[in-house]
């Protein structure tokens, strides 16, 4: 078998910012793998090395930068990498779902893997549509909000287990191929080893363009424009008891069902 | 002149970087309280390759060049001065005595299992009587057939009581003086008569056991000698002067946490309407403490390149140790006093830096002797 997956420089935000315009000023940002992502390149790894994948290959859409990110998955136990980019990506402030959409499904059909693993949603831009959309595109089942992957594969079946609202759970077979985006907590990613750093260097990291792919620079305009950006007010308040927990639990459940915390 | 990391040694920082903060940080406090060795740490670390950082893949370890490994050390430190102990005095020392001069079968044996993180190492130079003063060491090993008895003791061995593998500095003769001192593999588990009388109780570097040992009628087979008879002494040098970039690293990264509570607690502690970072004199505090540990960065640095490069860095690593140390000390010392009476009690981890700081001007040469070693260079050439 072979997996595909998706993976995300994202930016990250420091405790405190400031918004410029419509987006967070540059000292208040840094970079790293998105953390949906982690989950899925450790879902990838460990069902190659139980045996039943036998090549993982993450896919990117970034400019050269990221690349050191994408040697983190590669030191985690990915085989190799993809990146795409273009100089038509270079300007763009918002690359929408359908656009990365265009991008990877023309990555899928060189690669023709038959498991496609992505975050649920990438931690910056948190549009949470881009697996579910890409294996609509390429004609692949899929199963959102992964949190449980059988290792066991029944012929061409991957059984998982998906996590709904309110506290339920399903279990669903989704035939192969197919998409499945990774909720965290699936796993416990694991640090990359000194050695698996150092052979990561060494991995092939494939460098591609929109040409390359195929795909026409139209793709990348979008209809979706970014309009503001703010820090949301808010509220909060404080209640304090003074007392024994015998005297005050109580008083505390009360207060807890009142505001619909518990039932 | 390239003062930047490669790619592969800024993911290596990072990715130690992260282990230290989330699995080394959050059991710092409860190490320095316990004084336990820290084994389910060593064996985590053991998996990511932390326990082999410079040794060739072949025999076990992760093939790391001497800044990486300096680099790893640093941060390790960082998290915990006495773990920082355990790896070095396991890796630079124990696994540099057998890298350096173990032959094929002692690399195989000894070395391999050493760099995979599944023994630990320990170094048995010094003794009651024979700390700055090495051919002092009264521990004698007397050739019988085909073994070496040895009998003596050693004192203030860093992971000397959980050790599987031990170099023991031994004389074979008596009369030659640091000509008759040789270097021996021992291993506690398999040789009888090799006790551990004590482990000391110390001001800081807790998590790592400080033991005394004691050799009695302890018998080895001749092929656990290291090199040949009378090499020890200049073995146990050239040793030390590996291990001195390490000991500069633990005083970094010591210095370096200090720095960082320091930095932070000025930020948020707030007298007379504002917060102390915004007094002059603290923010020059923070000025100096931070220049002083650039410096000692460039020095490790410098001493780690003379080495790979394969010149004579004898200097460069003892001016580095000595360098590092003193402003270990130093930067703990200013991070106890922003945090003024805070900083004298244990609700923060500033008192812990600076007993932890003390000791790398003690150990693998005391900052005396080593002005001395810097002189006799500076003399010779
Ligand atoms: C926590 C800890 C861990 C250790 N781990 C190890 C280990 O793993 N393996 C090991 O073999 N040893 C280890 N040591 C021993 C350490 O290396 C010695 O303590 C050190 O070399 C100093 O020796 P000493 O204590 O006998 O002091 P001494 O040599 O007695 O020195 C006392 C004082 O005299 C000064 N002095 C001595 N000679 C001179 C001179 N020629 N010129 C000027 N001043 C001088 C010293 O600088 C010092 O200030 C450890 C020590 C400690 C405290």
């Amino acid at each position: 078998m072979k997996i595909l997956v998706t993976v995300k420089e994202v930016a990250t935000v420091e405790d405190e910012f400031e918004i410029e315009g419509t987006e967070i000023a540059d000292q208040y940002l840094g970079a790293d793998l998105n953390e949906w992502d982690d989950y899925a390149v450790e879902e990838a790894v460990q069902l190659q090395e139980a045996g039943v994948a036998d090549e993982v290959v993450t896919v990117t859409i970034g400019p050269e930068d990221c690349e050191q990110t994408i040697r983190q998955a590669l030191a985690k136990g990915a085989d190799r990498a993809v990146r795409v980019w273009d100089d038509s990506l270079e300007g763009v402030d918002l690359l929408d779902v359908n656009a990365k959409t265009e991008i990877l499904s023309a990555v899928v059909e060189e690669e023709d893997p038959d498991l496609i693993l992505t975050g649920v949603q990438a931690g910056d831009d948190s549009f949470g549509a881009t697996g579910v959309s890409l294996a609509e595109e390429v004609g692949y089942q899929w199963g959102a909000v992964v949190n449980h992957l059988e290792h066991e594969f029944d012929g061409d079946v991957a059984s998982v287990r998906r996590e709904l609202e309110g506290g339920v759970e399903e279990l669903t077979d989704i035939e192969l191929p197919a998409a499945l985006t990774i909720q965290t907590g699936i796993n416990e990613p694991r640090y990359a080893s000194l050695r698996g750093i150092r052979q990561a260097q060494r991995k092939e990291l494939d460098v591609k363009n929109l040409a390359d792919l195929d795909v026409d620079e139209s793709a990348v305009d979008s209809d979706l424009e970014l309009t503001d950006m703010y820090e949301p007010e808010s509220e909060s308040d404080v209640t304090v008891w003074e007392g024994s927990a015998d005297d005050t639990a109580a008083e505390l459940g009360e207060l807890l069902r009142d505001k619909g915390v518990a039932p | 002149m390239d003062f930047a990391l490669s790619a592969e040694q800024q993911q290596i920082r990072d990715m130690v970087s992260e282990f230290v903060d989330e699995e080394i940080v959050p059991v710092a406090d409860e190490i320095d309280h316990e004084d336990e060795f820290p084994q389910d740490l060593v064996d985590e670390m053991a998996d990511l390759g932390l326990m082999g950082m410079p040794f060739p893949e072949e025999y076990g370890g992760a093939g790391l060049d001497y800044h990486s490994y300096a680099i790893g050390l640093e941060e390790i430190s960082r998290g915990s001065g006495g773990l920082g102990t355990v790896v070095a005095a396991h890796t630079s020392l124990a696994g540099n005595m057998l890298y350096e001069f173990g032959d094929d079968a002692q690399l195989e044996e000894y070395l391999t299992p050493l760099a995979a993180g599944e023994d630990v190492g320990a170094f048995a130079l010094s003794e009651a009587g024979a700390g700055s003063d090495v051919p002092a060491m009264e521990t004698m090993a007397e050739k019988d057939g085909d073994e070496y008895v040895i009998n003596g003791g050693k004192l203030w061995i860093s992971n000397g009581s959980v050790a599987d593998t031990v170099t023991v500095f031994a004389k074979t003769d008596p009369e030659a003086g640091n000509k008759g001192i040789s270097s021996f593999v021992v291993r506690p588990e398999e040789d009888d008569g090799f006790i551990v009388e004590n482990t000391e109780e110390k001001l800081g570097d807790k998590g790592c056991p400080t033991a005394e040992l004691r050799f009695d009628d302890l018998r080895i087979p001749e092929d656990r000698l290291l090199g040949a008879e009378g090499d020890g002494f200049v073995q146990a040098l050239k040793t030390l002067n590996g291990g001195r970039i390490t000991i500069a690293a633990r005083s970094i990264g010591i210095a370096r946490a200090a720095f960082d509570e320091a930095r932070d607690y000025a930020g948020e502690r707030e007298q007379f309407g504002q917060p102390i970072g915004e007094f002059q004199s603290i923010k020059h505090k923070l000025a100096d403490m931070d220049t002083k540990i650039q410096a000692a960065r460039m020095l490790m640095h410098k001493a780690a390149d003379k080495k790979i490069r394969g010149e004579n860095f004898i200097k460069d690593s003892a001016q580095a140790k000595l360098y590092a140390s003193e402003i270990s000390r130093e930067v703990a010392n200013e991070g106890i006093q922003i945090h003024g009476g805070y900083g004298y009690t244990k609700d923060f981890p500033a008192e812990r830096f600076y007993r932890d700081a003390k000791l790398n001007e003690i150990y693998e040469g005391t900052s005396e002797v080593l002005r001395n070693t810097i002189g006799d260079q500076l003399l010779d050439n």
